[in-house]
């Protein structure tokens, strides 16, 4: 019986690290490096096959990041894009059975969302410069408080949104499959398509809060 | 179940790893690739309108060449129409002119049918007269001169006539 979120813990060099997650996260690179690979073994200009799956993904990111952040939005725009397809990725990998999703685990989801934070507020200090640490105090100081208690809220919100869903999903697949006798699967099998859907709007709204918090700190002010 | 460990950081750079292998092999040609296809649909695009200028600026020439053409026709069937109407006139002026030639031609002929009608006429009634006088007389005296003498009385007797006493 698979169990829910115990994983095989191992201690390397006194730091712990959960192997199952690695190994899935491994898993989901390889598949979307391998896509990418197939998308783009032979480039044409007229697309065909992976590549124009690649390319709908691509295009349709790059251009509500262009929507978003104007011409600055061509330095995050790969890291958005890789972001998107790895998530799309992790989520629909826990579906298969014996698999698990990365995303699955809050290491994975609080990793990638404290990474976008993290850049938020370099890059944000590095196009800004003063003016973004000021716009912490706006439009009084004391409201730095409600700033930062925002500011926080951002990569804890976009972790636990997507741990949340993902992990709702892999439960309750567990558990229609201990209720449900084998010979009546249409709930698992509604449930699995619903899964889907649900790791797709995941994966795309990670990527949409991801960009409009990058956004906010890359695009030009015109005052 | 929810506990965090040193995997967050390992997540982290197994990400940065994907983006940056991503961004290398993937991104950037895919980009180039869909800059070249842009250049290429904004220089085909370019170009069918260029041939749709040019077609709409030739369609014009051949309208125009039609229209002067058709004009031209217009004028020549209008000339040819002209000289087909003076060459029947012309041509009916000179049947007229034969009809009116020969008429005269015929009248003269009469004219001069009649004349020599008349003159055998006289030449007949000569003969007669001389041989009615030459029973009366009972001899023939010189034929010649009978010849004479009754021509001259005719012509006394035409000239009478023709002076003034019409019969």
């Amino acid at each position: 019986m698979h169990e829910i979120g115990v994983r095989h813990v191992a201690q390397i060099a006194g730091f712990s690290f959960n192997m199952d997650t690695l190994y899935m996260t491994w898993l989901a690179m390889a598949i979307v490096i391998l896509i990418a690979i197939l998308a783009t073994r032979s480039l044409h200009v007229i697309p065909k096959g992976w590549q124009n799956v690649l390319e709908i993904i691509i295009t349709g990111l790059q251009s509500q990041i262009n929507a978003t952040m104007g011409e600055r939005g061509k330095l995050v725009a790969p890291l958005l894009i890789s972001l998107f397809m790895f998530i799309l990725t992790s989520n629909w990998l826990g579906m298969i059975p014996t698999l698990s999703s990365p995303t699955s685990d809050l290491n994975t989801t609080l990793g990638l969302a404290l990474m976008i934070v993290c850049m938020v507020h370099v890059l944000g200090l590095y196009f800004k410069g003063f003016s973004y640490i000021k716009h912490f105090f706006q439009p009084f100081a004391p409201f730095v408080i409600i700033n930062l208690i925002e500011e926080l809220a951002k990569p804890i919100t976009l972790a636990f949104r997507l741990f949340g869903n993902i992990l709702a999903g892999e439960i309750l697949i567990i558990i229609l499959l201990m209720l449900v006798p084998i010979w009546m699967p249409i709930p698992s099998v509604v449930w699995l398509a619903f899964s889907l859907f649900v790791g797709g709007v995941q994966a795309f709204i990670f990527t949409m809060l991801s960009m409009a918090y990058l956004a906010s700190a890359v695009k030009q002010d015109n005052h | 179940m929810v506990d965090i460990n040193m995997t967050l950081v390992a997540q982290i750079f197994n990400f940065l790893i994907l983006a940056a292998i991503l961004t290398k092999f993937a991104y950037k040609p895919l980009m180039k690739v869909l800059k070249e296809r842009e250049d290429q649909i904004a220089k085909s695009i370019e170009s069918a309108e260029a041939d749709e200028l040019k077609a709409q600026e030739l369609l014009k020439e051949y309208h125009d060449q039609l229209a002067t053409a058709r004009i031209q026709a217009q004028e020549i069937v209008d000339k040819a129409i002209k000289r087909a109407q003076e060459e029947r006139e012309a041509h009916i002026n000179e049947t007229k002119r034969e009809i009116d030639q020969m008429r005269k031609a015929a009248q003269a002929e009469i004219v001069h049918e009649r004349e020599r009608a008349v003159a055998q006429l006289k030449g007949e009634v000569v003969a007669l007269s001389m041989a009615a006088a030459t029973k009366i007389i009972g001899s023939n005296i010189d034929t010649e001169a009978n010849d004479r003498l009754i021509g001259e009385f005719i012509d006394k007797l035409d000239k009478d006539k023709m002076g003034g006493l019409p019969c």
